[in-house]
């Protein structure tokens, strides 16, 4: 019979091929011996990267969910939402409200079940629950992903509280701060932004945290309503008709510095902060009356 | 027996040798050790052959043939593969036990119990990795043992029944293979079962159909109860049918013996059973070391394989609310994804694998032609290689790469940084993502030589998309680099072009990157890096 090319590779005696199979367990024990010493590395190293990715997704969820109030950067809106991104809150906020707990558990339980009790408060919305558990969109390993992003900040947020770095933290009303100035917490007034001349509508629409509530592009209709406060698509339209005797410039104005005088059917009244008389100037007041009005508002 | 006679009969150490031989082939089952130092030596049994006493003192042995027709135990006459399907089905049984110690099939533990094996459970990794491997490699496997089959000519009579079984245990690989593939748990899986369960919706009459996809499901969607489902029938179902037939299957082998090759018989000829005494290999000790040492060597390779070169993939978490982009069937489904694509749901997903499974099955039966050898059988080999062919073309056309293209802007962000899975970006991770604006209309450039590369690629891509895409005009893009977080950075790709009709169009996606986050590919040189921790710069 002719030898095909491959014939080179014939082994023919028993003990060669035994030697053979002894080389295979030998390779086999040698790879997986390597595997055992870098073994411990390599699970701290998937731990690290599992931890990682739950930041990544945490991210995401913030950016799409929590960063209308909380703010973008997560150090909040004035009015609106407290600062996660804030010094107090990573070393103070526990010991104020009396958690024994992580800030960890903490943050997962606010995420989890939200703040839907408080009913004198000085934030315009409150904290939506936002597990599946109580009725809100977030399945429990994404509950556990943004707890894992806004933990995140705490590198960072301990920098703050000095004058180029001030912490965003805005006291809380109903749980005065128990630290004292030694502890680097921050004063209120350090808070307070400095005043820098009339703000432009726009800016001012989202740093007073209207935004949070308040939606620009979509009308308010019967089958279309906002679900905190009234959609503003089609203010320049309606402004004139919710008070007889108030055109559309009374109308806002009023409801801006006094919004609990008229309230929309199926609103409640002392959700919208009482205060924008004072925080805002009266000229940017008049500017944030005359955008909305505008039929053609530009963001 | 008394001790004290023999000793004084024959000696002491006589006696004790005698002893030891005893034991020695008690624990061979007969074979004592001068024969185990003939057989080492390749010397030719004494008559009666004292090699044979195994076969039928043991349970294990007892199933083998004694010996083969010489023609047979030639490696490429078979490949072995029939044995090295069995012997795949015993590796992902022991690793597959392992796994499941780590392992509750609910959609609340399942994932977490992944990252859990992962990061938790020294070689975790390694056991998860060589089964996935495994379960792919029995596939191939199987599959290439069938081809073998068939191009040998070894289903014709009277193999048919041999072959049907084939057929069935190729059915119930597949389907332990696709079984396996949800419990992980994550999109790669949920996307994949959910659209292969889909398939069984489209079985007609519609009732039948609605019913065979909730039995399967366990609800309208799979979740809690379609999990459990899967994974009892990956780990209890599939695996005692495919044991039943595999007994079968065995069985009818060494019945009818392994067919010879062609020319070792006349046509029409069967005498796989009548070797005679000059070409008979005994399967002590030659064919036992022979398949020792390859199932040793074929270990031996898959543990390299699987310690440097495959790692199982985890995507994110099962979300029903979300598809990913592209989402694929397993590759050993892609021809019948190809189909899906290009024929109706009833007719490409249940009529035609149907038809191709009876088919298969009637092989035996259809190809009357008695002759075994491949001069008298160019129908059947040419028909054979044709069906190859089309389905190598079928599972091309069931890659993303057919007629599924999304818009260009889409497509342009999904390979440099899908939705799941690494891409080039996260290949070169973190560290070698420079912060910073980079506008692809100003020839960017970054000190990072790798990062250099993306955005070559993404010029590349929306030059190229631009000048074969009529919709899309004067494109460019921008990624913005800005760091979000400590050791988060977020990446924003921003594509903007014009429409037909002159309009401005644009498109954004975002997304985060962490510094610890590793990704990996399933194929391709792992990455070790961790070994040495970065250098602190």
């Amino acid at each position: 019979m002719k030898r095909p090319w491959y014939s080179f590779l014939y082994v023919r005696s028993p003990l060669a091929k035994i030697g053979l199979g002894i080389v295979g367990v030998l390779i086999s024990i040698a790879v997986l011996l390597f595997l055992g010493v870098i073994e411990e590395r390599r699970m701290s190293a998937q731990e690290a990267n599992w931890n990682g990715r739950g930041v990544e997704k945490g991210a995401e969820i913030y950016m799409n969910n929590c960063a209308n109030c909380h703010g973008v950067d997560g150090k909040g809106l004035p009015g609106v939402a407290p600062a996660l991104h804030s010094k107090y809150f990573f070393t103070q906020r526990l010991t104020d409200v009396g958690w024994a707990g992580s800030l960890h558990d903490y943050v997962k339980l606010t995420v989890a079940s939200g703040r839907p009790s408080k009913t004198h408060t000085q934030w315009a919305q409150v904290m939506p629950t936002w597990s599946q558990r109580y009725g809100g969109p977030f399945r429990d390993d994404q509950v556990e992903n943004v707890t894992a992003f806004v933990l995140n900040w705490e590198e960072d947020a301990l920098t703050q509280g000095v004058a180029e770095n001030p912490d965003p933290w805005q006291p809380f009303t109903d749980t005065p701060s128990k630290a004292v100035a030694s502890d680097g917490a921050p004063a209120a007034e350090e808070v307070a932004p400095e005043a820098t001349g009339p703000l432009p509508p726009q800016e001012l629409f989202v740093s007073m945290g209207c935004s949070g509530c308040h939606n620009l592009d979509q009308p308010q209709t019967s089958d279309n309503r906002g679900p905190i406060a009234p959609n503003m698509g089609n203010l320049p339209e309606e402004a004139g008709t919710f008070v007889p005797g108030e055109d559309a410039e009374t109308y806002v104005h009023n409801s801006i510095v006094n919004p609990n005088a008229y309230i929309v059917e199926g609103y409640m009244a002392g959700i919208m902060p009482q205060n924008f008389g004072e925080r805002m100037s009266e000229e940017e007041i008049n500017a944030m009356v005359a955008w909305l009005l505008d039929p053609n508002r530009q963001r | 027996m008394a001790v004290q006679p023999e000793i004084e009969k024959r000696g002491f150490v006589q006696t004790v040798l005698d002893a030891a031989d005893d034991v020695f082939t008690r624990i061979t089952a007969g074979i004592p050790a001068g024969e185990v130092r003939r057989m080492l030596r390749g010397e030719a049994a004494g008559r009666p052959n004292p090699r044979l006493k195994p076969h039928s003192e043991t349970f294990l042995l007892h199933i083998k043939p004694t010996y083969y027709h010489d023609s047979v135990t030639k490696f490429t006459h078979t490949f072995r593969l029939g044995l090295l399907s069995t012997y795949l089905f015993f590796v992902e049984t022991i690793t597959g036990l392992i796994l499941m110690i780590w392992y509750a099939p609910t959609p609340e533990r399942a994932y977490v119990d992944m990252i859990r094996l992962l990061s938790n459970v020294p070689f975790g990794q390694f056991m998860r990795d060589i089964h996935r491997l495994g379960a792919e490699m029995m596939v191939l496997i199987v599959t290439a043992h069938m081809v073998r089959t068939y191009l040998t000519g070894s289903y014709k009579a009277p193999r048919q029944f041999t072959w049907f079984t084939g057929v069935i245990l190729l059915v119930v690989t597949l389907f332990l293979s696709f079984s396996g593939y949800l419990l992980p748990w994550d999109q790669l899986a949920f996307w994949a079962v959910t659209i292969g369960t889909s398939m069984a919706e489209a079985v007609p009459p519609k009732v039948v159909g609605e019913t065979v996809n909730l039995l399967a499901r366990g609800a309208p969607d799979i979740g809690a109860n379609g999990l459990l489902r899967f994974y009892l029938l990956h780990v209890l179902f599939l695996p005692l049918v495919l044991f039943l037939f595999f007994f079968v299957h065995y069985y009818k082998v060494v019945h009818f013996g392994i067919s010879l090759p062609s020319n070792e018989e006349e046509v029409g000829q069967d005498t796989a059973n009548k070797v005679p005494a000059d070409r008979r290999v005994y399967f002590l000790p030659d064919v036992m070391i022979d398949e020792t040492t390859f199932l040793i060597g074929f270990t031996a390779l898959m543990v390299a394989v699987t310690a440097f070169f495959f790692s199982a993939p985890l995507e994110s978490i099962a979300n029903p609310q979300s598809t990913p982009l592209h989402t694929v069937a397993p590759w050993y489904f892609y021809w019948l994804q190809g189909m899906l694509k290009i024929a109706d749901k009833t007719v490409a997903g249940v009529i035609l694998p149907g038809v191709l499974l009876v088919l298969l099955i009637a092989i035996p039966y259809l190809d009357r032609n008695p002759s075994r050898r491949g001069r008298d059988r160019r129908v059947a080999i040419i028909s054979g290689v044709v069906a190859g062919i089309v389905m190598i073309i079928l599972s091309w056309m069931g890659t993303p790469y057919y007629a599924v293209q999304g818009a260009p802007a889409v497509e342009i962000v999904q390979e440099l940084m899908p939705e799941e899975g690494m891409g080039p970006v996260r290949e070169i991770g973190y560290q070698h993502v420079p912060l910073g604006v980079y506008d692809t209309r100003e020839r960017p450039e970054s000190a990072d030589e790798e990062f250099n590369h993306i955005l070559h690629e993404f010029e590349a891509s929306i030059a190229a998309f631009a000048e074969k895409d009529a919709s899309f005009n004067n494109a460019y893009g921008i990624l913005e680099v800005t760091q979000e977080q400590p050791s988060l950075k977020r990446i924003t790709w921003k594509i903007n072009w014009l429409s037909p009709d002159g309009k401005e169009e644009h498109f954004v996606r975002t997304f985060f990157l962490h510094e610890d986050s590793l990704y990996w590919e399933q194929y391709g040189l792992k990455d070790f890096s961790f070994v040495r921790p970065p250098t602190q710069e």
